[in-house]
Formats: C-alpha cells, structure tokens, sequence
C-alpha cells in the first residue's frame, strides 16, 4: 500500500508539471473560455493537491475516471478489455521465453564450451541486443511477405486456431518476437546458475558418492540454481504481462501496451495513473511472490525468519 | 434494425463457411449465405469493368497510434478516427478537383446585399439513416453544439481566425458571453439554413466545406458520441457504421436510406488498424488496398519507383498545400534583426534538401508560404530571389548584423514539434546546411507535441526557433496568409502585411486586385523573412490497380490526379474493378 500510494504521489506531481493538457492547440490557441471550460468538465482547475485526493478517494473505489482517449467508455472498462488480451501475450511469452530459454540454459552450462554452449550464448547476445520491434519486422518480412505463412497481424483473427479464438496461427510471430529477448535473458541467467552451483564442493561430494547424474543434476544443482534464477528471472513477468506497444502496435493487438505510451503523449491523466498503479501493483505482488518462493526453494530462508521472530 | 439484421447475416454465413469447411461445401449452403447481396445498398452506376457489388470492398490501413475519439468533425477534429471519418454526414459543400467549390448538401447559396447573410438552401429529401428528415434545424444544432463552450471544440479557433469570416457572435459565444441561440447560424425553414458573418467574407461558401453535420435528435437522445456505437449511431451520409471495435477494425456499409449527391459505389469499407511502420507491407500482401503517402517511408518509395505497377499506381497531388518552414522570434535577439534572418534563408540548401532528404517525389524546394498551383502563389518564381541558396550572401548578411563568419552568434536550439523520423530528418538537414554555411551551432530538439504548442502560443513567445508545417484550411491565400499576422500564432510583425492581408481578406468585386494585393503580401513575408521555406510537400496516396474511379483517376486542369484535398465525393466514386 505505501508503494502504490508514493508511486501515486510522484506520478500525479510529474504528470502535473508537465505542460499541455486534455485539449488540441496544435493547430491555434483554445479560446480562453473554452480551455477554461474544458478545465472544468475534467476537474483540472482545482489545486492539484486537491485533484489527487480527489482522484484517490474515487481509485481505491476502483473508480479510475474516464479516459480522454475514449471517453465514451470507462478507465476500469477499457483496461479490463484491452488487457485481458495483453495478459494472453504475455502469458503465451512467458511460457515460451521461459521454457525455451531454461532448457537451453540448462543445456549450455551442461556442455560447457562446445558449439552449443557459443551458438547458445551468441543468440541470447542478439535477443538482448537486438530491439524487439527490429525482430517483428524481421519476421513479418520472412514468415509473412517473403514465405506467407503466417498472418502478419492480429490476435486470435486468422480462423486457424486450436480451440475456438485461442492459439492461433497469428499467435506465432508475436509471441516469438516479444519472447526472444526475454528467453535470452532466461537463457543466460540459468546458465549462469548452473554453472556456478555446478563447481561447488556439494556436487562434487554428491558425484563422488557415486550418484547418477539425474539424480546431482535435479537433488543438487537445479534445486540451489533456483535463488537467482527466481530473483533475476521474476522482474521479466510484470514487464511482460503488462504489454509492450513495439509489438502489439506492430502486430496489430489492440492491447494495454501502447497506453502507457498514448496517454502520456496525449495527456490522459486518469489513464496515465491507472496503469502506473497497475504496473506498480503488479510488481508489488511479484516481489511478495518471490519471498514467497524463497522459503520454498530454501529452507533457510524460512529458519531465518523463526529465529528472528 | 437493418444493422441487426445484417450482423445476424455475417453471423450466419461464418457458421455456414464453417460447416462448408467441416462437411464441404453444398449449393444450398452456398445460396444461402449469397442471400444477403440480394439487399446490397452500394454498387450506384457501377461501371463496366466493376466487380460485383457484393465484392466492392475496400480495406484502408488505420494508424493505431492515433488518439482517436470520434468520427464526427463537429465533435473533435484533431481525434477523429481518420481513415474511416465523415462518412456519416454531407457538408453544404464539397469541392471539385480543381478545388471549385460544388453543390454538396446544399443545391444553392447566395448572399444578400451586405454581403453578410448567406443563404444555404438544402436539397429536398435528404433524411438520416433512421427515416428521420434532414432538415437545417441539424445544421443550427450542430454550430450550437460546436459552439457551446462547455463542448471545448478543438476548431473553436478557425471560426475567430477568419475574423470577417467568422460566425457572426462567433467569440461571444465561445467566450460564454452569449447564448448559443445568438450565434449567426440560423434554420429559417427546414431546407433554408442562414449563415451570418462578422464581416464581408467572400470565401465563406468553400469555408462551409467544414460544416459537417450531426443528427440533432441523436445528439439530444445519445450525446456527442453517439457514432461511437452501431446501435446509437446514425448517419445522413452514404455509409453506416456496422462495427466499432477502435485500435482494432471499423467496418462501415453503403446507407440503405441515402438520399444525397454520392451514393456508394462500394458495398463496404474495412478499417483495419495496425502500425504505421506495416502499411506497406500490408499493401505488399493484399491485406490493404491503399497507403497514404506520410506513411510511406523513403525505403518504400525506392520499391515504389522501381516498380512500374506501384510507380503507375501513386498517385501524386497537392494535398492541403502544406508547406514546412522555420520561425522565429523576431521580437527578440538574435533574429529580432533582419540581417540574421535573411542570413539564415540564403544559407538552407533547399533544392539539396528536396533532393537528398525528402526525394522529389514528396516535396519541390519553397520559396514563400503559397505552394504553387494555391491561388495567388508565385508560379513565375518572382520570390526566388528572396529565399534561395546562397551562401556568401548568407555570410554577408551574418557578417553585418554583427557576426562574421558566425563569431559570437550564440548557439541556438531549434525545436521540432514531436515529428517522426522522415521529417525530423529533414529538419536536422535544414539547421545542418545553415549551421555549415554559417559556421555556427545549431542543436535540433525533437519536443513533445504538446510541450511545442505551449511554448509557440504562448505571449510573449518560449520558442526562439522551431520548424513546423502547415496546410490549408481552405482554398483561399487568406487562410495560408492569414497565419502570419501578428495576431497569429507567428512571433513577426509587418503592419503593412498586417493591413494587406486584412483589407484583401475583404475584398469583393476585384478578384485581381485582390489576387495582387495577396501576391504583394507575400513578397513582404519572404522579403522580411517571416519564416524561412524549405519545402512544398507532393502529397498522394498508393492503390490498388483494380481500385478505380474518376474522382482520382482522372487528372485535374493542372494534369494532376489524385485523391485531392477535401473532395469528399470521392467515397461515392472509388469502386473496385473485376481485376481483381
């Protein structure tokens, strides 16, 4: 609560002390009496002090306002529909980038220097690298113009899905792009990881014991190689589920992502809060779930907090 | 209804398209789901080498990083969902294409003996896509509407710039100092609408191109956004909307009900929306049928121009005859002297520029404000020699207001208004060729759209230098020139172009005189430098060689075709041939 409510401060101060607002001079000055009026309509001419309270005391009503971009519908509408399709994306690109990217780590750190090891960490390079909107025209360009065999846009569109508007063929290159980076992150962290808890004095002891590699590889070194890879790992899921505008706007997913980016370009002041504090909730959770998981992975997180208690 | 009954329609003949693939295709099935053609409301004087009228569709891209909120003119016009807008409704008057102002809602206008009350007489059975009759008492409402300060129109302004142009009580009533009901704009009868201006306006007829209506008993019922929903909306134009799912698809179809002067050829409209960087590439895969040439990069025009189909197939034209410039502060230093100003027209490489930077295809170098082919521009290049490249004489100019060979000018900033890679390129080259000729430094700062606005309007000005564009309004120079008196948003005064301008913007009777006194204006503008021109842009647009129709296909008296600028009968000419 007190991260929402500073995130909530600081964002309604630095989007107040920017200049412009909720009205189009692009072309000539606004009557006063009109700006004076449209001021008014949106509560705008009030102290900003005010204006927060007064916008608080509505949000933690779920009440958000209504967005200058649409205002024929609500904050709260126009999130849930727009992001219940970018949660879709995310979700599918977590999956992707995080089982792709943990498989190929795993088997980087286990074949240490070979050809698989370089052609692993050369690609995690470029998916760092490389910009994700670089990539989606990459793909557009080969799996869509040059091969056609992808439908270079939409979400759930294209009538070839799996079950009813889910897992389509139009999923493809989105996910793919918007995972690659992410996967290579995963990719590098797990390898990491692993390699490290590979040359402790642990898994030697378990080897010379004589126990079968499956057993050193799931008993020892995945369960220790999970602290980091969970600490490293689970900043990547809110920044996912939360959109991205590179890729939904380039393969026309009419998500949440390119709101971030409009409604500070347009000055949409109730939307702007909204999906700041949407973004600040989540990653609240997800700092709340990785405590959480610590004490799973190990036990001596869960003694520490006895003792001191 | 219709809209239910169509919706029920599509519904049904996805199902039957999906039983086709599911237990193949019968002719039963297949008639079926042919039915509702039999009640297409497009297809008016389709030509020979037209496709069916169930196959007139036509796919436009949609930009899916626009703020949009409304189709509607009257409702907000910098946020209107633009590649599907003002479909919905007539304006009184459109626009031929050599830009003479045409019969449109309006059959006839004429004005009194002062010059001042214009009498718009409606064409007989115009009625919105409900039944209901369209009458003048929906024009009143909707300038009531757009009017009424607590609406915050965003073209609040256009109708105080045009001074003696302007609604009669126009401001008073934006102001809130009078009721909307005093406004100049009155429904003496249902077909007779009267317009009453501040002043002698003689342009006001092309200026009514702008009255774009909404349905009075809608708004009354719904609100402004009453378009925003296919069950709410209605529409007195050739076109109702069928489905509204914004940053996503827009679909609208021919109006059943339509009465006006431009019945569609096209049965349906799809807009689909998607980022501007795949347009293109859309177009390269059939998914689109046309491309609007600002999203066209320069990449895409060497495709273009290397292909003879796509080269066929753009059409270039003059669009809003917008020109791109440079202003300043005049008011203070450095460019409150002339010196430094003409310094800095001499130094802009323009015909570089248009040849490296824009490509000819887009631009030609500028020399004053009015493109040429614009009524009163300098066709003859008689301005030439005021703002053209020279750099000695740039250097001159610099060395005599106190600065030679650019020692101690102080560095400046020159800010762009949040514009995209092509033009902030093209911005970056103009304050590279001064800064290289002058040997002085010039810093480009591309600034929020907003955070530009606020510093250009604001009295006296935040913005020393800056680079902006701009397009006509409407078709007379008292609108391009009309910017830069000193009540404009342009930080430069001339009392004698102040005065020019004013008494041309006047004039009845004297077309020449007229004509010349603008011409003398602009001399005054660039000799003074106002601004400094870099470029006229070509605009166009890309199709489909099977999209067709006179409105674009067909050259104007210039020998330019094109989809040009405010001739809204184009939707009811542009058809698709059986070629494809």
């Amino acid at each position: 609560m007190m991260i929402l409510l500073a995130v909530s401060i600081i964002v309604f101060s630095l989007m107040h002390s920017v200049p412009g607002g909720p009205f189009d001079e692009r072309k000539g000055r606004l009557p006063p009496a009109a700006k004076a009026n449209i001021l008014k309509k949106y509560g705008l001419d009030q102290p900003v002090w005010k204006q927060y309270i007064n916008y608080m005391s509505h949000a933690v009503r779920f009440d958000f306002g209504i967005p200058y971009q649409r205002p024929h519908t609500t904050v709260a509408k126009l999130i849930s529909k727009s992001w219940a399709i970018t949660v879709q994306v995310g979700l599918t690109t977590i999956v992707v980038a995080f089982g792709f990217g943990i498989l190929a780590g795993i088997y980087a750190a286990y074949h240490q220097n070979s050809w698989v090891d370089t052609l692993v960490t050369f690609v995690s390079s470029l998916g760092v690298t490389v910009p994700n909107f670089v990539v989606a025209m990459w793909l557009i360009l080969i799996f869509a113009v040059s091969l056609n065999w992808l439908p270079m846009g939409g979400w759930g569109s294209s009538g070839q899905c799996l079950i009813d508007k889910y897992f389509c063929t139009d999923w493809i290159l989105p996910v793919v792009a918007y995972a690659i980076a992410p996967m290579a992150i995963v990719a590098r962290y797990t390898r990491a990881s692993i390699v490290e808890v590979m040359g402790e004095d642990y898994v030697r002891t378990a080897r010379a014991k004589g126990l079968s590699e499956v057993k050193v590889m799931r008993k020892h070194v995945l369960r220790n190689a999970q602290i980091p890879m969970v600490t490293a790992l689970g900043t990547e899921i809110p920044n996912l589920i939360t959109g991205s505008i590179f890729i939904e706007s380039t393969f026309r997913i009419n998500g949440l992502g390119k709101y971030f980016v409009t409604s500070t370009l347009n000055r949409d002041y109730p939307m702007i809060m909204a999906t700041f504090l949407l973004v600040a909730f989540l990653w609240g959770i997800l700092y709340l779930l990785t405590d959480i998981a610590y004490t799973m992975i190990d036990p001596r997180v869960r003694l520490g907090a006895k003792s001191l208690s | 209804m219709k809209l239910n009954e169509s919706k029920r329609s599509s519904g049904w003949c996805r199902f039957l398209k999906f039983s086709k693939q599911i237990v193949g295709g019968t002719t039963l099935l297949s008639a079926l789901c042919l039915a509702p053609s039999a009640v297409l409301a497009g297809g008016h004087g389709l030509p020979k080498d037209a496709a069916p009228a169930d196959q007139q569709v036509l796919r436009v891209p949609c930009d899916n990083t626009r703020n949009e909120v409304t189709f509607d003119f009257a409702v907000a016009v910098y946020q209107r969902y633009a590649c599907i807008a003002d479909l919905f409704q007539d304006t009184l008057v459109d626009l031929d294409k050599d830009f003479n102002v045409i019969p449109a809602a309006a059959e006839s206008w004429s004005v009194d003996a002062s010059g001042k009350v214009w009498t718009f007489k409606l064409s007989k059975g115009l009625q919105w896509s409900d039944g209901t009759p369209l009458t003048a008492a929906d024009y009143e409402a909707t300038f009531r509407y757009s009017a009424d300060p607590s609406s915050a129109w965003d073209f609040t302004w256009f109708y105080s710039f045009i001074g003696a142009g302007g609604i009669k009580n126009w401001s008073k009533v934006v102001a809130g100092e009078m009721p909307t009901s005093a406004l100049g704009i009155r429904a003496v009868d249902d077909l007779t609408l009267e317009v009453e201006t501040e002043g002698v306006f003689p342009p006001l007829p092309g200026v009514m191109k702008f009255a774009f209506l909404l349905s009075k008993k809608a708004l009354e019922a719904h609100g402004p956004y009453y378009n925003n929903d296919p069950d709410t909306s209605v529409s007195a134009g050739p076109y109702v909307l069928t489905e509204f799912d914004p940053g996503n698809r827009i679909v609208v179809e021919a109006n059943p009900n339509y009465k006006g002067y431009r019945p569609a050829r096209l049965q349906r409209i799809e807009g689909i929306y998607m980022s501007p960087a795949t347009f293109f590439t859309a177009f390269q895969q059939g998914e689109v049928d046309t491309v609007p040439y600002e999203y066209l990069t320069p990449a895409d025009f060497k495709i273009i121009e290397s292909d003879p189909t796509l080269k066929e197939n753009y059409l270039r034209h003059f669009g809003d005859f917008r020109t791109d410039y440079l202003l300043f502060d005049t008011y203070t230093a450095p460019f409150n002297d002339l010196n430094v100003r003409k310094a800095f027209a001499y130094a802009l490489d323009r015909d570089a520029i248009v040849k490296n930077v824009y490509g000819e295809i887009k631009a030609m170098p500028a020399h004053s404000m009015l493109m040429p082919g614009y009524p009163a521009s300098d066709t003859k290049g008689e301005l030439t020699q005021y703002q053209t490249f020279d750099c000695p004489k740039a250097k001159k100019h610099l060395a005599d207001a106190g600065y030679p060979d650019g020692k101690g000018f102080p560095d400046q900033e020159m800010w762009l208004r949040g514009e995209g890679p092509a033009m902030s390129a093209v911005y970056q080259a103009s304050a590279a060729s001064i800064a290289q000729c002058l040997n002085i430094q010039i810093e480009v700062s591309n600034k929020d759209g907003k955070v530009y606005m606020d510093a250009l309007n604001a009295k006296p000005t935040q913005l020393t230098l800056g680079a902006v564009s701009y397009g006509m309004d409407f078709l007379d120079p008292a609108n391009l020139l009309g910017i830069w008196v000193s009540s404009g948003r342009h930080s430069w005064t001339n009392e004698k172009f102040d005065s020019m301008v004013a008494e041309a913007s006047n004039l009845v009777g004297d077309d020449k005189k007229r004509e010349q006194m603008f011409r003398d204006a602009q001399k005054i503008l660039v000799d003074d430098v106002g601004g400094v021109f870099i470029a006229h842009r070509w605009q166009g647009d890309l199709f489909k060689p099977y999209v067709q129709g006179d409105s674009f296909r067909v050259p104007d008296s210039n020998g330019i075709s094109g989809k040009h600028w405010g001739n809204d009968w184009y939707w009811g000419n542009v058809y698709i041939t059986n070629a494809k």
